[in-house]
């Protein structure tokens, strides 16, 4: 296997008596798509908000590139770059200027042509670039936050929900630019209730239900997961 | 650094974009810079009216014709107070008491021609002072302009993102503070710009420096305020409601319940009351024109005595005279008490009403602004004495011209017939007797000690809000 990037070992996590993640065991390598998938309730955001550090586990081990989340959360979110549901950057500063402005945060300084080939290579229309943000498409703006952790070559991207509320010509788009990027060396973890997509994008899927990963799906020769497997799984999960 | 420069540059590009902001900045500087100067106007304007008020009564006063004495005591004579260089910011209670008094005998005036008691009805409590502007307004201004600081970006999500990608709240914070600092030291730079004049026109830099650092602290504090209640809500509209009522109670509600306080805590007389407790007093000391009257009977024997003489017309000196001296020694000693008494009474209820710059810093700052401006309690209570002293001075200069220089008979039979009236009458020259007037204000030295425990009060306020930071940060990160 390739270097583990992302480890998630006998995770647990308690909201006072309700216990949200119970035991949760996962391994994401390098150049790797995973996907989480689970119907509401079921602990993806919970996950998600662990490997962040804005949850604390009970007990078990989180890790991100071998680094701890509870001990060495500042150093992980330095290298990571995390996608929230709906990205939300500056309405009142353009892409370019948005992009210049959390790079500046982040200490890091690109050129302006380094910043347009990112754009370029999000695919996000060159007309957008100097325009207000606050005018974009939500596509647009995950575009424009992908071009960001392009430039600031995260290793490692956490994606919430991606695909929600973009149409299927985004969908394709973004499909095929996380592809991209994962083949590039990047290694994706995104939490989804979006069975097809999650199956058209994913290396791995992790079934998970009730705060327990019930199932693992992953591709074996095809280009993608069996999509009617996973979905048999994830109604069963549903119904029960 | 750079990350915190950034935050801050974002800030104002953010509010030039925005227009809002921009906007109350604008409004907020331009209030200022037009109340500084329309009061500097307005003060040069009754400097020139007061010196030439001061020589057309001094004046006329010299040219008053041959007269009987005393009635010079009753023409009487202006003073006025030139205000202090810082006054064009900070009025203090000069806007109150006003800096002229009417010198005359028997009497002690309060000082007049004050700008509220000459405001008609309507503008009496509308005046736009660049003091009242800066404590009062300017905190409501930077309550507007960022109230979203932190809100904004908890609503817009973009603070989720700065977190997990690793920046530093505390940087984040600072940036934001800086800008909102930035845009309150803007709304203070003609107050920067009036203390750069006091300090040309011989202001003592130590206290001009001072003053600005008041205010200084106070942006601080404010912008701390807002700060952190952005910091430590979720929505745009909890903040701003938050810190609207915190501007109501801060601004409006303590300082006016200190003076209530202080009213009730430490009670004076009302001005009938107090009035009456004089007259009773003075009533006992007899009516120093009638030389007749009983109270003056031990005067008149010792006197008689001290010359050797039967009679008062026997004296080489007026009796009259003498009387109208010794009665107004009298009455002053008692006016005096009770102008001690009463000014003792104000500073207590001052004091009173100081201790609230501990429960609210707009209390801090006036406290500190109008003692180090001179323009406090104390500097108008030295006025009012040495406007008693010089009053004292003058009338009892113009009582011995009536002893020495007139004579008991004439004075005695003045009211016969006109004759005897023009006969009761002294030499114009004798009218020089007027000192000059000029009120030195508090040393710098005294303001600056003056005002030490309210520049306590700020820094423990600005110290108070550095904790009140911390704790935002801990709930954000």
């Amino acid at each position: 296997m390739q270097k583990e990037m992302i480890v998630a070992s006998s995770l647990c996590v308690r909201f006072a008596e309700q216990t949200v993640l119970d035991d949760v065991n996962f391994k994401v390598g390098q150049g790797e798509v995973f996907a989480l998938l689970g119907g509401n309730g079921a602990g993806k955001s919970t996950t998600l908000k662990t490997f962040l550090g804005t949850i604390a586990p009970q007990s078990g081990t989180a890790t991100v590139m071998g680094m701890s989340v509870t001990k060495d959360i500042d150093l992980i979110r330095r290298k990571v770059a995390y996608l929230p549901e709906s990205v939300m950057l500056y309405g009142h500063l353009t892409g370019v200027e948005n992009i210049k402005y959390f790079l500046s945060l982040a200490d890091i300084e690109k050129s302006a042509p380094d910043i347009e080939q990112a754009l370029m290579r999000v695919a996000l229309q060159k007309s957008a670039w100097h325009r207000p943000m606050s005018n974009y498409s939500k596509g647009m703006r995950q575009k424009t936050a992908i071009a960001l952790a392009l430039l600031r070559e995260a290793p490692v991207l956490f994606l919430d929900e991606p695909t929600s509320g973009l149409d299927p010509n985004a969908i394709d788009e973004f499909n095929r630019l996380i592809t991209t990027l994962a083949a590039d060396g990047a290694t994706v973890f995104m939490v989804t209730h979006d069975v097809y997509g999650a199956c058209q994008v994913a290396h791995r899927i992790g079934l998970l239900d009730n705060g327990k990963i019930v199932g693992m799906f992953e591709r074996k020769d095809q280009a993608h997961i069996d999509t009617e497997e996973v979905h048999a799984a994830f109604s069963a999960r549903s119904q029960q | 650094m750079s990350v915190i420069k950034q935050v801050t540059r974002d800030e104002w590009r953010f509010w030039h974009r925005t227009k809002l902001a921009a906007t109350i900045i604008i409004i907020g500087t331009l209030l200022t810079l037009i109340s500084a100067v329309v009061n500097t106007l307005e003060m040069q304007h009754a400097s020139h009216e007061r010196e030439h008020l001061q020589q057309s009564a001094q004046a006329q006063f010299l040219e008053q014709p041959d007269r009987h004495p005393h009635r010079m005591v009753h023409y009487g004579h202006y003073v006025f107070r030139t205000p202090s260089a810082l006054s064009i910011i900070e009025p203090g209670v000069d806007a109150f008491t006003g800096t002229s008094i009417f010198l005359e005998g028997h009497k002690q005036n309060t000082a007049m021609f004050s700008d509220q008691r000459q405001a008609s009805g309507m503008t009496r409590f509308s005046s736009l002072t660049p003091s009242f502007l800066l404590q009062v307004l300017v905190p409501l201004f930077i309550i507007l302009i960022g109230y979203a600081s932190v809100t904004r970006e908890k609503e817009a999500g973009t603070l989720n993102i700065m977190i997990t990608q690793g920046i530093n709240v505390w940087h984040l914070l600072l940036g934001k503070y800086f800008a909102l600092v930035s845009s309150g030291l803007l709304m203070l730079l003609p107050l920067i710009v009036a203390a750069i004049w006091a300090s040309i026109n011989g202001e003592s830099a130590w206290v001009t420096s001072s003053f600005v650092a008041g205010y200084i602290l106070y942006i601080l504090v404010w912008c701390g305020i807002v700060l952190a209640i952005s910091a430590i809500n979720q929505k745009n509209s909890a903040s701003f409601a938050i810190l609207v009522s915190l501007w109501i109670v801060l601004c409006i509600l303590l300082p006016r319940i200190g003076s209530s306080s202080a009213a009730a805590l430490a009670p004076s007389p009302s001005k009938l009351e107090a009035d009456f407790a004089v007259k009773e007093a003075l009533r006992k000391l007899g009516d120093g024109h009638n030389a007749a009257d009983p109270a003056f009977e031990q005067l008149k024997k010792n006197l008689l005595t001290k010359y050797n003489v039967d009679k008062v017309e026997d004296l080489p000196i007026n009796f009259r005279g003498t009387v109208a001296q010794f009665s107004e020694k009298k009455l002053t000693e008692i006016l005096n008490q009770f102008a001690e008494k009463r000014m003792q009474e104000e500073l207590e209820q001052a004091y009173i009403a100081r201790q609230f710059g501990w429960l609210t810093p707009t209390t801090a700052i006036r406290s500190f602004s109008m003692l180090i401006a001179g323009t406090s309690l104390e500097t108008h209570h030295r006025f009012l004495r040495e406007a008693e002293k010089l009053r004292f001075e003058f009338v009892q200069s113009l009582n011995k011209v009536h002893q020495d220089n007139l004579n008991y008979q004439a004075d005695a039979n003045r009211y016969k017939n006109a004759d005897t009236a023009k006969a009761a009458r002294v030499d114009a020259a004798n009218w020089q007797v007027l000192s000059e007037f000029t009120f030195e204000p508090d040393t710098a030295e005294t303001r600056l000690s003056r005002s030490l425990i309210y520049a306590i009060q700020l820094l423990f306020w600005v110290g108070l809000i550095a904790l009140f930071l911390r704790f935002a940060v801990r709930r954000i990160s």
